[in-house]
């Protein structure tokens, strides 16, 4: 018994010290394999504790308590880990977990990030440990290199449960359709990774709407970090600006008769800065124009779904007035967009 | 021999090639002929930054954003159809601006306040010191920043419909007229009939005048008119519809009405804006719109002809532009005093603006007339008015 927590005291600062350092594979495949060692001993010996047995009856020589603590997590998160572990229905998630942690922890994740990136991403649980070698090995080929690389799976782990297929689609879309250099692919896969998930028609729109109509082209999409904005964002600051008058598409020549205000100072400030600085309106104004925004939006998105053409009113008038006697419903719909 | 025939040959070819003649030497065989096609509502935008930016400063930018986006409109009560349109819309939150307005209390009545006398002060009386308005005219609309559309307005059990849907401020014009029972009431530019529409609820004119230049227009108008006000109120006792030429109205009837009201045909911003159909602002129509100030001349001059001594005119328009609005109402004041003899008093209508400033956002600092300029949050107008007295 003795010997048994002093070998598990030795392996828990053996394996924080590797962590803390660079991490062999093989130091700690080794490490790895006296844990386990370590637990299915401990784990006849503890059996009889009813608390630690997962309900579904998977072997119980993989999962415990003890292994999660033996990679370096505290006693605390690995009681929150294997929970969820056991909320995790699927029979084979406990074949992938070990696995998955120690692709993770190869990666140079300290456990708390992993603990972090397990709590925002469940889905890491049942991704087979393959598929994430294959994912980061992608990446890696990007031009993610490391640093770069675990920043982003830190922040966003849910890239790491992305079929490679889509990622490559995604690159694939953004360097032959958007014509982005695949220097600035990563950059954007770097700062943006949630635009592996969006959707590839959503991506073109806005891609041709900031590019056409507001004349920014790929390198400074890139810089401003575009692709972290949806598009009602960007659209809704964008138009607000140009129907005030301070913002103008370019022309075939690239020339505007005003100075546009660049994409960053648009989109990456919050709104007291945007509304005081950029476009010198009152808060009043932004909130009813956002509203009727996307109201007008909705329709427009509504009407292209429509196959047949919307009829107009026969208009006989030289004039119209300010008074309009057409019903209601018409006379909201005589808009053009600006 | 063969081979310096070819030579020549293929130098002069080479001459003809244009990349290697230099731009200086290059003849442009094509010259733009025409200059580019823009649609109306660009021209129009062109032409309002470049004329409105110097003309109201700081506040171009929110109008603009407000004449861009959608309108706001206001239902006006039909009093002759019986319905619970009211409770209707009230329950949906609409307010009538009309009888919500500010009520002033002037300041020799605030002292007297003090003492424990009952003063009862009618809110009419108080108006009355200051601008009568014309009654009987109500308008709902929803509160400021609301912008839920009315739905289409239904017929009663008589087929009337319940209520008109109309720009709210354009309904200032027909309350600063201030109608009063047995006026008699030319309407020189009527259509397509919504301020006709609001004097006939006054239910106070003894007989309407009604006139639009434009058959097609007028047509119009009568059918609106038949689709809200009860038929035996549209006999040729109460109101008669012509469509005749404005402009000579004071050869045909002078010295006759009590009130005029004259909203002449402008450049309809906020329609020039947004609507490409009908737009003035076309290149067909060039001539017609610069022959605008000329003709808004014209039709007041007429409508200041055919009212009649103490009589009252009201002039609006629809549109921001100053040679429009102001240029033509001291250039009317003038001729009609060197060619006519006549003398008019301008009335001021800054009561108005308090009454109203709670609904509407009207220009600071005009120095003839009130405006209402559009705001994203009471995307009323744009309306100018400017009313006037003949004093001989």
């Amino acid at each position: 018994m003795g010997t048994r927590v002093a070998v598990n005291q030795v392996l828990r600062l053996a394996v924080r010290n590797a962590t803390i350092s660079t991490l062999c594979p093989r130091q700690f495949g080794r490490y790895y394999r006296q844990s386990r060692w370590c637990c299915s001993s401990t784990n006849q010996a503890t059996q009889h504790n009813q608390d630690l047995n997962p309900p579904s009856g998977i072997p119980v020589t993989e999962l415990s308590l003890r292994s999660f603590i033996d990679m370096g997590f505290t006693e605390s998160q690995a009681e929150q880990i294997y929970e969820s572990l056991a909320n995790v229905r699927r029979g084979d998630s406990a074949k992938h977990i070990l696995p998955t942690l120690t692709a993770l922890f190869v990666l140079g994740l300290n456990p708390s990030s992993v603990k972090k990136c397990l709590e925002k991403c469940p889905e890491l649980y049942t991704t087979k440990e393959a598929q994430l070698q294959q994912r980061i090995s992608n990446l890696r080929k990007m031009g993610l290199v490391e640093g770069s690389l675990q920043r982003v799976v830190a922040h966003y782990p849910r890239i790491l449960t992305v079929p490679l297929k889509r990622v490559k689609n995604v690159v694939m879309f953004l360097k032959e359709k958007c014509l982005f250099t695949s220097q600035q692919v990563t950059d954007i896969i770097r700062d943006c990774p949630a635009v592996v998930l969006e959707n590839l028609d959503q991506l073109e729109y806005k891609f041709q709407y900031v590019y056409f109509r507001m004349g920014v082209k790929q390198a400074e999409m890139v810089k401003c970090r575009l692709f972290r904005y949806s598009l009602d964002e960007v659209r809704c600051r964008h138009t607000f600006l140009e129907r005030r008058g301070l913002y103008e598409t370019p022309d075939k020549k690239g020339q505007t008769t005003i100075i546009n205000p660049n994409l960053d100072s648009i989109l990456n400030v919050d709104q007291d800065t945007f509304l005081a600085h950029v476009a010198q309106a009152s808060a009043e104004e932004y909130d009813v124009f956002k509203r009727l925004a996307a109201r007008e939006w909705q329709e427009e998105e509504l009407q292209q779904g429509r196959t047949e053409p919307d009829s107009d009113d026969e208009d006989d008038d030289e004039d119209v007035d300010d008074d309009d006697d057409r019903e209601a419903k018409s006379g909201y719909e005589k808009r053009r967009k600006k | 021999m063969a081979l310096l025939w070819d030579t020549s040959l293929l130098l002069r070819k080479v001459k003809d090639l244009r990349c290697l003649t230099p731009r200086r030497h290059r003849v442009k065989e094509k010259w733009a002929a025409t200059r580019p096609k823009l649609p109306p509502t660009r021209l129009a935008v062109h032409h309002f930054d470049a004329t409105y930016s110097t003309q109201l400063g700081q506040l171009w930018p929110s109008v603009r954003l407000a004449m861009l986006s959608e309108r706001k409109y206001g239902a006006l009560l039909n009093n002759f159809s019986h319905n619970a349109v009211l409770a209707e819309l009230k329950a949906q939150g609409c307010v009538d601006f009309i009888s919500e307005r500010e009520r002033e209390v002037p300041s020799c009545l605030e002292e007297k306040s003090e003492e424990p006398s009952d003063v009862s002060m009618k809110s009419s009386d108080v108006d009355g010191e200051q601008l009568s308005l014309s009654p009987n005219i109500k308008c709902l609309v929803f509160p400021r920043g609301d912008v839920t559309r009315f739905k289409p307005a239904r017929p009663d059990k008589n087929s009337l419909l319940g209520y008109y849907l109309m720009d709210a401020a354009s309904l200032l014009p027909c309350l600063a007229l201030d109608v009063q029972e047995g006026h008699s009431v030319l309407d020189l530019c009527a259509a397509p009939g919504g301020k006709t529409l609001a004097l006939l609820q006054t239910q106070a004119i003894r007989f309407l005048c009604i006139n639009d230049s434009s058959v097609s227009r007028t047509l119009r108008l009568r059918k609106v008119l038949h689709s809200y006000v009860p038929k035996q109120l549209l006999t040729n006792e109460n109101l008669r519809i012509t469509s005749f030429d404005g402009t000579k109205w004071g050869e045909i009837e002078s010295n006759t009405f009590d009130r005029v009201l004259v909203d002449v045909p402008c450049t309809t911003d906020r329609h020039s804006l947004m609507e490409d159909d009908n737009n003035i602002f076309s290149k067909s129509r060039t001539g017609e719109r610069r022959r605008l100030p000329q003709l808004q001349l014209e039709l007041l001059l007429a409508g200041i002809q055919a009212a009649c001594p103490g009589g009252e005119i009201l002039y609006s328009t629809c549109t921001l532009s100053q040679n429009q609005n102001l240029s033509v109402v001291e250039q009317a004041i003038y001729q009609a005093r060197e060619k006519d003899g006549i003398h008019l008093q301008v009335v001021d209508l800054r009561p108005l603006t308090r009454m109203f400033g709670n609904t509407f956002h009207f220009a600071p600092d005009l120095h003839l007339g009130e405006m209402v300029i559009p705001h994203l949050a009471a995307n009323f107008g744009p309306i100018y008015m400017c009313k006037l007295k003949r004093l001989t």
